[in-house]
């Protein structure tokens, strides 16, 4: 075998050895030890800046948590949250490729008006909202109360069900654009032909959709709703910035209960326990993703 | 192609441009409004009278937000630096090199990407506190060089593999060794890879919260968007001088998204729409 291997085949390799060096060294450092010391924090007892020793508990954080109705209620907001979010971003980020593939005047404004949204920073985003939102100050109260529609202003954010339908508000403005600008893409590599074929067969619009442009898309709109998905189960600065959590923890999201506990009520280890349920939850979402991705080619 | 007036594609058009601007007209509005203005009933949807009064009050009350503001710059151009050049010579050795095993390692690379950054934190802060990396420039730089890297690996990757392989192969026959010829000829050929990857990666490193948040714990440290966010007001949230900060803090970001708005498209996109 090494018999085989040519001076500029070890050249090569090592060369390939060296670029890749500096790439894995920050991930393993930021993004893989990391988890993995989460794993570790999660079984023991130990404090923030190391002046006690880790001690070992085994499983009790996780026995907490299985008792905890803080936990269940912040994992169903998360779920909630995405499993209203993302039908509502599919919907609108098809309509908005679908409208953007169109031919009309002033495109290129128009689609950097859908791309803005995307492109600010959520937590920045969300205290728009927020300013918006305002019961007392904010544009929608001002207009309901002015066009009399309602007689009292309406508190969007103090309430639980609306607190949870403004926060996917938010989250549908915000990524509608991305679901769309991946969906534009695969409009895109569409062939002519096929619509010229249907429009000779009489095809209405309506049919085109369906029989043609749905069916090329499938792949594009699986890879964003996988990607969009994952987003939505790590969200964090929205629900932060947005309501708190609030009212009471109807919008606390799983991050945020996360945070909250290690950095508010200081619980370290049972926090990275949190941290770890999470981390499956979503690591399940990326195993799936990459089998889609494989199944594709 | 038919030109026919279709009223409803442009009521739609103009529908989805003011809901995608709203937010962002409301806020620059309120920022140029007085402090009676914003909080005026009747309410004020125009300013009146307009004011500048609110930008100069930053740059003279409240130099701290302009101070986030830099932050963000400093933390996001150091990123997008090391995370082109580590990620440049990643996507060159994966695509390229002939490495052994470089699909497992695309993959296990994509896999990592996806980890929440919540569950980063713990540790993070952690070791960060150790090494005495928290509320330095280097520790944020590092912690999202780590969380954008696989991004950029996998775009510039992507790019390499989009060059035609003689000019390389030309470059060895006269003698060039690996490394000259990603220097000299990859990297000159591939820059509009690599601008495209390094505005997401900046727009990325910029918008960053949880991190920037736990990382930065003293206030001169701390980034424009949690800076803004943590913002304290006496005893209400004061909208005139957060609105401000967040339009000087969105304006960087607004200004290259419409200027790359095409690099920034195609990066986004390329590889999912196929």
């Amino acid at each position: 075998m090494t018999s085989m291997i040519s001076p500029l085949d070890r050249r090569r390799h090592l060369t390939g050895m060296a670029f890749i060096t500096p790439t894995m060294l920050v991930i393993i450092a930021i993004l893989v030890y990391p988890i993995l010391q989460s794993i570790v924090l999660s079984f023991g007892q130990s404090s923030i800046d190391g002046s006690e020793p880790y001690q070992f508990v085994g499983l009790k954080h996780y026995a907490a948590l299985a008792g905890n109705d803080r936990f269940w209620n912040a994992l169903w907001v998360t779920l909630l949250f995405t499993g209203l979010s993302i039908p509502l971003e599919l919907a609108m980020g098809i309509g908005l490729a679908v409208l953007m593939n169109e031919h009309f005047r002033f495109k290129g404004i128009a689609r950097l008006a859908v791309l803005f949204p995307w492109a600010l920073p959520t937590a920045l985003n969300t205290l728009m909202w927020r300013w918006m939102y305002n019961t007392d100050y904010g544009l929608f109260n001002a207009a309901a109360l002015q066009s009399g529609l309602v007689d009292r202003p309406i508190n969007w954010l103090g309430d639980e069900t609306l607190a949870m339908m403004s926060m996917v508000i938010v989250a549908v403005w915000k990524t509608s654009s991305f679901m769309a600008l991946i969906i534009l893409a695969g409009l895109q590599s569409i062939p002519r032909e096929l619509y010229e074929a249907g429009r000779m067969d009489g095809m209405t619009r309506w049919q085109e959709f369906r029989e043609i442009t749905l069916p090329l898309l499938k792949g594009p709109i699986l890879v964003a709703l996988i990607v969009r998905s994952m987003d939505a189960l790590r969200t964090f600065e929205l629900p932060f910035n947005l309501t708190d959590g609030g009212p009471v923890t109807a919008t606390e999201s799983l991050s945020l209960y996360a945070y909250k506990v290690i950095f508010d009520f200081i619980e370290f280890n049972y926090g990275a326990a949190i941290v770890v349920v999470q981390f499956l939850v979503i690591f399940a979402m990326s195993l799936l993703y990459i089998l889609t991705l494989r199944n594709k080619d | 192609m038919k030109k026919r007036p279709r009223f409803g594609l442009y009521a739609l058009v103009i529908l989805s441009v003011v809901i995608s601007f709203l937010p962002i007209v409301w806020l620059v509005l309120t920022s140029l409004k007085t402090t009676e203005g914003i909080y005026a009933w009747p309410p004020q949807y125009l300013p009146d009278p307009f004011t500048l009064k609110n930008y100069i009050n930053i740059f003279t009350n409240s130099p701290e937000l302009l101070l986030y503001v830099l932050n963000s710059f400093i933390v996001a151009l150091g990123c997008t630096v090391v995370a082109l050049s580590f990620g440049g010579m990643a996507g060159y050795a994966l695509s390229r090199l002939g490495m052994r095993r470089a699909g497992v390692l695309m993959v296990f690379i994509l896999a990592v990407s996806m980890f929440p950054p919540v569950s980063l934190l713990p540790s993070l802060f952690q070791t960060f506190l150790k090494l005495g990396l928290l509320n330095t420039y280097a520790g944020l730089i590092i912690a999202h060089t780590g969380l954008f890297l696989p991004f950029t690996v996998w775009m510039l990757a992507s790019y390499f593999a989009t060059l035609p392989p003689e000019i390389e192969e030309a470059a060895r026959m006269d003698g060039m060794g690996f490394f000259r010829i990603f220097w000299s000829i990859v990297i000159p050929l591939s820059w509009p890879g690599f601008v495209a990857t390094g505005l997401i990666v900046f727009i990325f490193s910029w918008n960053e919260f949880p991190l920037a948040l736990v990382l930065m714990t003293q206030n001169a440290m701390r980034t424009a968007p949690v800076g803004i966010s943590l913002y304290p007001g006496e005893y209400a949230f004061p909208w005139e001088t957060i609105s401000t900060a967040t339009v000087i803090a969105i304006v960087p970001v607004l200004i290259i998204t419409a200027i790359f708005q095409k690099q920034i498209v195609g990066g986004l996109t390329a590889g999912t729409g196929k």
